[in-house]
């Protein structure tokens, strides 16, 4: 079966003021239907520059690179307005901050109509019929008078799943969903990481969730991949990768973390350093600076995504094996 | 007897404007934090935690109750100076993007509060700075540059150094670890816990990441709609917990152990702080509740030893189980979202 969406030696080069910076080198990865595919790491490893690329919404001139195939359609071939209709009804984004994401001074009912009179061609009677049934699936209640209310009426929580109903307006098949729990409570956040499973289930729509919070991916995801410096340096099962992690930087970001059973007064353990900037990358394995396993070669030859029993690793050392 | 560091009681913060509401975001909250130790409050947005934190340090003056730092009466800012021994309390704030000066150098910005205390004469000002970078492990270099050059994590380490300037005995940090990646917060939170050892500092931490604050603090408060509902030693607390509001915030805590289980989501919104439900405030949320808890408001009482709880469960009519016993009958059902 071939994937919904699959990427290949994805780049993206941004302009700066000093000349080309790459944010993404040679991505790859697919998407299945249904599936929830996660992809991890801290900011600035291009996570979300990645899946802006898709869909044509990078600054001008940047140059993008690699093959992008949507059910067999190059995205980043497609000129702007093929690109429009086919990103606007098949795929659908979701922000981190609800606030900034929908329009302050337009109804939800108007945000929500707009798209499907403009990609399904519903009149205005209908269309208001199709809103108010996207706020009954993603559980708003009395979705009726919702739509004649505004962004600001909403907690953080109702906002996020009106972005989220806004998103699925067009029936798309693939859900991008960027840190959408970031800014919301646990008890909220747990709220809308069901509804998308319920979602992925009940609409068989394929999701890919961005996130720095390996938690969040290891509660939804099937799927992950960690991105470091605009590399995939590990992918693979989500059991897997999370339960045995064989990169030494999926292991650190997992270390980091707070584990419920840890013994009081342990120390976490932080990843000494920062990640670099995307000017200055360190030649070899992008990690090597920061990683308590580099030998010789990593500071050299930059490892190869190969694959290793069920997973894709990147890593010379690979001292989890 | 020394009186603890920093004692909050019944206090309310209220918030009025012309036309609208008046909202008691603090509705008679009590908190202790003993000398040296780490308390960590959490509770979902609109709680009023934040509210309660600038209440502690004077940064609103409270409607009603008492703030005491080591016995003293906290008195609200005004124009004038505060006085010099409230100095030794401290905030730290959530943005460290908002809260340094993005325009003048990192040295200079600890320089001004040792001056404004005259903390340090002018000729061992740079020697202080430079200690006081050494404290939140950076390198004394980092007094030469402006904030942009760091990262978020090393700017709030520098918004914490700025705080240690004035030689505090407690902080109050308001969310200093949301903004930030896993390995920064790690990074936050060992240096926190670290410099409260040390140097005995008492922390006052507000957050709403619950796992960060259970591995960090000694006790745990847990807010809900301005009011407390529940405090006692995080290890016990966690195990155990004793009111359905803390049960269902550990609850909501997804686990990154690579299983895939769905955290359980709690049913309902935080309700409007300007109309809260009547009795006990979680009662329209709580699976658990029962006729009385829309009746009555349920009081603040010692459950187990050092274990306190506001709630008709554990302090009902019928003779109190031990709470173990309790707290094996709280098993939440799944709620979908």
């Amino acid at each position: 079966m071939s994937a919904l969406l699959d990427v290949e030696g994805l780049r993206v080069r941004l302009p700066t003021p000093t000349g080309f910076a790459t944010i993404v080198d040679g991505v790859d990865y697919q998407v299945e239907a249904a599936q929830v595919f996660g992809v991890a790491g801290e900011s600035g490893s291009g996570k979300t520059i990645s899946m802006l690329a898709l869909l044509g919404l990078l600054p001008q001139g940047s140059v993008v690179e690699g093959r992008a195939s949507f059910d067999g359609t190059d995205l980043l071939r497609l000129g702007k307005r093929q690109l429009r209709a086919v990103s606007g009804r098949e795929i659908g984004m979701v922000f981190q901050d609800p606030m900034t994401s929908l329009h302050p001074m337009l109804s939800v009912g108007r945000q929500l109509t707009e798209h499907v009179r403009r990609h399904l061609g519903l009149g205005r009677a209908a269309a208001a019929r199709r809103a108010e049934e996207l706020l009954a699936q993603v559980r708003i209640p009395d979705p009726a008078s919702a739509l004649h209310a505004y962004p600001h009426q909403f907690s953080g929580g109702m906002r996020q799943r009106i972005a989220i109903a806004i998103a699925l307006a067009c029936g798309p098949r693939l859900l991008i969903a960027d840190e959408p729990t970031t800014a919301l409570d646990v008890t909220v956040q747990a709220g809308i990481l069901r509804l998308l499973d319920r979602l992925r289930h009940e609409q068989e729509l394929s999701v890919i969730l961005i996130t720095h919070d390996l938690a969040v991916m290891s509660s939804l995801a099937d799927r992950v991949s960690i991105f470091y410096a605009g590399r995939v340096v590990e992918s693979g099962p989500r059991p897997e990768v999370l339960q045995q992690p064989r990169h030494p930087y999926t292991r650190a970001l997992l270390d980091a973390l707070p584990h419920p059973e840890a013994a009081r007064d342990t120390p976490l353990v932080a990843i000494k350093g920062t990640p670099p900037t995307p000017q200055q990358i360190p030649p070899g394995c992008p990690y090597h600076p920061r990683c308590a396993y580099a030998v010789d070669v990593c500071p050299v030859e930059d490892p190869p995504l190969a694959p290793v029993n069920g997973r894709r690793l990147a890593c010379h050392v690979d001292p989890f094996r | 007897m020394t009186s603890p560091a920093l004692e909050l009681r019944d206090v309310e913060v209220v918030y009025e404007r012309r036309g609208s509401e008046r909202v008691r975001a603090v509705a008679g909250a009590s908190l202790t934090v003993e000398r040296g130790q780490i308390v960590g409050l959490v509770g979902e947005s609109g709680c009023g935690k934040s509210s309660l934190a600038r209440a502690a340090v004077g940064l609103v003056r409270p409607a009603g109750g008492s703030v005491l730092f080591e016995g003293r009466t906290v008195e609200p800012l005004t124009r004038r100076g505060r006085p010099r021994d409230l100095a030794r309390l401290q905030m730290v704030f959530q943005n460290p993007y908002s809260s340094l000066n993005p325009r003048r150098k990192v040295g200079s910005q600890l320089a001004d509060a040792l001056d404004a205390l005259d903390l340090a004469p002018r000729r061992g000002r740079r020697a202080r700075v430079e200690e006081l970078l050494e404290l939140v492990g950076l390198p004394a270099a980092a007094a030469g540059r402006f904030p942009h050059q760091f990262s978020g994590g090393q700017r709030q380490r520098i918004a914490v150094a700025r705080a240690l300037a004035a030689d505090p005995s407690v902080l109050v940090l308001d969310e200093p670890l949301a903004s930030l990646d896993a390995s920064a917060q790690a990074q936050l939170a060992n240096l926190l816990v670290d410099l409260s050892r040390r140097l005995s500092l008492s922390l006052l931490l507000i957050s709403h990441d619950l796992a960060i604050v259970r591995h960090v603090a000694d006790v745990v408060s847990v807010m809900y709609l301005g009011v407390m509902v529940e405090t006692g030693p995080t290890q016990p607390l966690w195990s155990i917990p004793l009111h359905p509001y803390t049960e269902a915030l550990i609850g909501a805590v997804p686990k990154p152990d690579g299983r895939g289980e769905l955290p359980d989501a709690l049913p309902g919104e935080v309700p409007d702080p300007a109309r809260p439900p009547a009795a006990c405030r979680f009662h329209p949320r709580c699976p658990y509740a029962f006729d009385r808890c829309s009746r009555e408001d349920p009081l603040m009482l010692e459950v187990a030893p050092g274990r306190n709880a506001a709630c008709w469960l554990q302090t009902g009519e019928d003779p109190p189980a031990p709470p173990a016993t309790r707290a094996r009958r709280l098993s939440l059902p799944r709620v979908e979202g």
